[in-house]
């Protein structure tokens, strides 16, 4: 099997920018990787665009700014894992030698000039039912609580560490400290959850530029390997998606340390899946960097901060970023390869070796979620 | 006539979905309504297409289902969106004869709530549309411990 590398990445500010269409942000995003990685714009075989919203030919309409016609575009929706699916999408096409070097663009425009709300799915039962993203999580939250003691204070903790973090990133949206005190006094939005527990609108763009082996060394001198891609469905669970863990970011990462070989304690840097603090904390656990229930010892004992055993969200993550979705999981991809080549500026992680990248997402009544992707990267 | 049915205008309503309860079930009180599986006894609600568990189809049929459960999780959400009138409760429910489902809570404001708690089965509102019509469907009172 072929060998895959990231050559390339670019990334837009995450923020909310009502009036720059996203055609153009992600037009940016593109731009930025292609010339990172030196390609020429003729040698891009292949590209996926994925994002949630955008409309028909999403990446058609990105591409052909730069004059990129012809090749084969896919576009790709999946929801929050919109991202890693089109990463996953390049890569497939790669392996299956069907391309050397491909594209994998993410983007989404959540704002507009008027202003509004992300679109209710008319055929989902459970949100016309009045389950809004924030009250999922907050039950969620609740089971945690009630069954391993996790506390209110140590829920904060993450906003408040990815907050600090997002001070040394200049593409952050959210680029000022808060305080444990601030976060829990907060606008209440769904109980447990304040305002400051909530990842705010952004927009925002991203894209890598992926290529086999061979092909990487000739463009780059510090490819970045990815060493595993994996893309899971959710479960039909008992609860639909309210239980304190989440099942398939635990099947998809088990997966994806089997495929690369390595184990949670290898991860020096991770950017994962945190739209709401209580998501971050459940995921340690999903992600085996500590024991189920442990999630609250773990960020109590600093063991997520840059420095600690690994450095979960050093960019900001969701919380700090918000949360265009299609742009997520490309964006991931980038802040890890900027990382992994001790590119990140910063927020850099010292001595980062192994990335991992998770996305989950998806709201399907009486499905845990739609779709969930881990990558891991490798320096 | 015109002018007095504009000025005592009485909200017309209309189910959330036209399969999933009966206001009055066999035994005259509200029901939820799914499917039973005719090989495995398992309860679905929504109605299924096919059993999901053993991918056979045709074993299906129509089934009343009791609103009697327990809350698993619930939270309180202070500012819906538009058409729900908040704060409003949401709760997921594991209903007695299987199946679970996620619902808003009536009749919560004065209550303490807790995990495992009782509820039962009543048909309320759920939101309003733009113009005015009641969304109808399956809300859950918590009963006394």
């Amino acid at each position: 099997m072929k060998d895959v590398y990231v050559i390339g990445a670019g990334m837009t500010d995450f923020k909310p920018q009502p009036d720059v269409p996203v055609h153009e942000l992600a037009f940016r995003a593109a731009w930025d990787a292609i010339s990172a990685s030196a390609v020429p714009l003729e040698k891009i075989d292949i590209a996926y665009a994925g994002h949630a919203y955008q409309g028909p030919c999403f990446g058609q309409k990105t591409l052909m700014r730069m004059g990129a016609t012809g090749i084969p575009i896919v576009n790709v929706e999946n929801a929050c894992a919109s991202g890693a699916s089109a990463v996953m999408g390049v890569i497939h096409a790669i392996k299956a030698g069907e391309a050397e070097i491909g594209l994998a663009i993410g983007a989404e425009k959540l704002t507009s000039p008027g202003g509004g709300f992300l679109p209710i799915v008319a055929d989902d039962l459970d949100s016309a039912m009045g389950r809004v993203m924030p009250a999922a999580f907050a039950m969620q939250a609740r089971l945690h609580m009630e069954r391993y003691g996790t506390t209110k204070e140590q829920m904060a903790k993450v906003a408040v560490k990815n907050r600090r973090n997002a001070m040394r990133n200049p593409r952050c949206h959210m680029r000022k400290e808060v305080s444990a005190e601030e976060v829990l006094a907060a606008p209440m939005i769904a109980d447990p959850l304040t305002r400051l527990s909530c990842c705010p609108v952004s927009d925002g763009a991203a894209a890598v530029v992926i290529a086999s082996g061979e092909v990487a060394r000739r463009y780059a001198a510090k490819p970045v390997r990815i060493a595993a891609s994996v893309l899971v469905s959710g479960s039909r669970t008992p609860y639909g998606i309210v239980d304190d863990r989440s099942e398939m970011s635990i099947r998809a990462s088990r997966k994806a340390y089997d495929i690369a070989g390595v184990g949670p304690g290898d991860v020096d840097v991770c950017e994962l899946h945190d739209p709401f603090t209580i998501a971050e904390l459940i995921h340690y656990e999903d992600l085996g960097f500590c024991k189920p229930g442990e999630a609250g010892r773990f960020i109590d004992t600093g063991q997520s901060a840059i420095g600690g055993s690994v450095a979960v969200s050093p960019s900001g993550g969701l919380l700090a970023k918000g949360h265009p979705l299609g742009a997520t999981g490309v964006a991931q991809i980038a802040e890890l390869f900027w990382q992994l080549r001790g590119e990140a500026g910063g927020y850099q992680v010292a001595g980062a070796k192994v990335g991992l990248a998770h996305t989950v997402g998806g709201g399907v009544s009486k499905l845990e979620s739609g779709a969930c992707g881990v990558h891991i990267l490798v320096a | 006539m015109a002018e007095a049915q504009s000025h005592n205008k009485v909200p017309t309503t209309r189910p959330i979905r036209p399969d999933l309860f009966v206001e009055r079930g066999s035994d005259g009180r509200p029901k939820l309504t799914g499917s039973r599986c005719r090989e495995t006894g398992e309860y679905f609600w929504p109605v299924e297409l096919m059993n999901p568990k053993t991918r056979k189809l045709g074993t299906l049929t129509g089934a009343e289902i009791d609103g009697a459960g327990r809350i698993v999780s619930y939270t309180v959400v202070a500012r819906g969106l538009p058409g729900f009138a908040s704060p409003y409760a949401m709760a997921t429910i594991a209903l007695d004869q299987g199946p679970t489902l996620i619902a808003q809570l009536e009749d919560w404001q004065d209550k303490a709530l807790a995990l495992g708690q009782r509820v039962e089965l009543k048909i309320g509102v759920i939101s309003t549309d733009k113009d005015g019509t009641q969304v109808m469907g399956p809300k859950f009172r918590p009963l006394a411990p």
